[in-house]
């Protein structure tokens, strides 16, 4: 079954400030809709009187990263997008994957090593060999 | 009184600056010396890293199949194959086996990598009997082609 792995969305905004008009369209229009839409994700509407930082929407994942993404002067529908986009991610750092694979047995002959093309003359530890 | 438009002499003040200059300063973190502190100077440095980065792309996959070539000859001579001899006649046993494939066998599975070398080289004898031999000798095993329809 598919586990949503984005937990909660957090909107905060300052009611007031001119940047934060599409956030608060967004609320007004569309967040009950996409909170019906997505409905293991919960969504919490904060917002904060008087001048503050910038309107931003922090997204908490289930394995602990936090990511902010800033919505101001953003439309309700580049919001809704936005938001959509967070919920199908996954809470991985968004970083280069420096290979699509990964084995945690690379080598079922036994590895390389200079000894392997050599003589087994030259790995025999015993009694001193006799000099032919 | 109705205001239809915002007085002439209000403007609007940017308020997030400090995120807009983050956005650059979080790709010159890992830089030396003030560039990865001074806005106006790790803005030039950014740039020229990504158009760096951009530019190496090709440049890693020529050096990448350098290192397998590098890698495939130095193991082909432990058999005592020389490189051009041991890919031209795994071409010619139909055995089509990438550069990146045969040295990650090399490194990890010399054994099959012994036996790929033991038919290059069975290859190689055959290719000499059939071209110096031109006798009433018949075809090698291992030269014969198969063709998949």
């Amino acid at each position: 079954r598919y586990v949503r792995q984005l937990q909660r969305l957090q909107l905060l905004f300052s009611p007031t400030a001119a940047d934060a008009r599409g956030a608060r369209e967004f609320v007004e229009e569309a967040a009950q809709d996409f909170a019906r839409q997505h409905p293991d994700v919960v969504l919490y509407v904060s917002p904060h009187s008087g001048p503050g930082p910038a309107p931003v929407l922090r997204a908490e994942y289930l394995n602990g990263t936090v990511r902010d993404e800033l919505i101001a002067s953003k439309t309700s529908e580049e919001i809704v997008q936005l938001a959509t986009k967070l919920a199908n991610q996954s809470g991985l750092d968004i970083i280069r994957i420096r290979k699509p694979f990964h084995t945690d047995n690379p080598s079922v002959q036994g590895q390389w090593h200079p000894l392997t093309n050599k003589p087994s003359i030259l790995t025999i530890q015993g009694p001193r060999l006799q000099p032919q | 009184m109705v205001v239809l438009s915002a007085a002439r002499w209000v403007r609007s003040r940017l308020s997030d600056r400090f995120w807009r200059v983050q956005e650059v300063l979080k790709y010159a973190r890992h830089f030396r010396g003030r560039k990865n502190r001074c806005y106006r100077l790790a803005v030039r440095s950014v740039r020229r890293a990504f158009v760096r980065s951009t530019k190496a792309r090709r440049e890693k996959k020529r050096s990448l199949r350098a290192l397998w070539i590098t890698r495939i000859e130095a193991a082909s001579l432990e058999h005592g194959l020389k490189y051009p001899a041991f890919i031209s006649n795994l071409v010619k046993s139909q055995v089509e086996l990438n550069r990146k494939v045969l040295a990650d066998l090399a490194i990890y599975e010399p054994k099959t990598f012994k036996s790929l070398a033991a038919l290059a080289q069975r290859r190689r004898q055959e290719g000499f009997l059939a071209a110096l031999g031109d006798g009433k000798e018949p075809e090698g095993i291992f030269s014969r082609i198969v063709h998949h329809h």
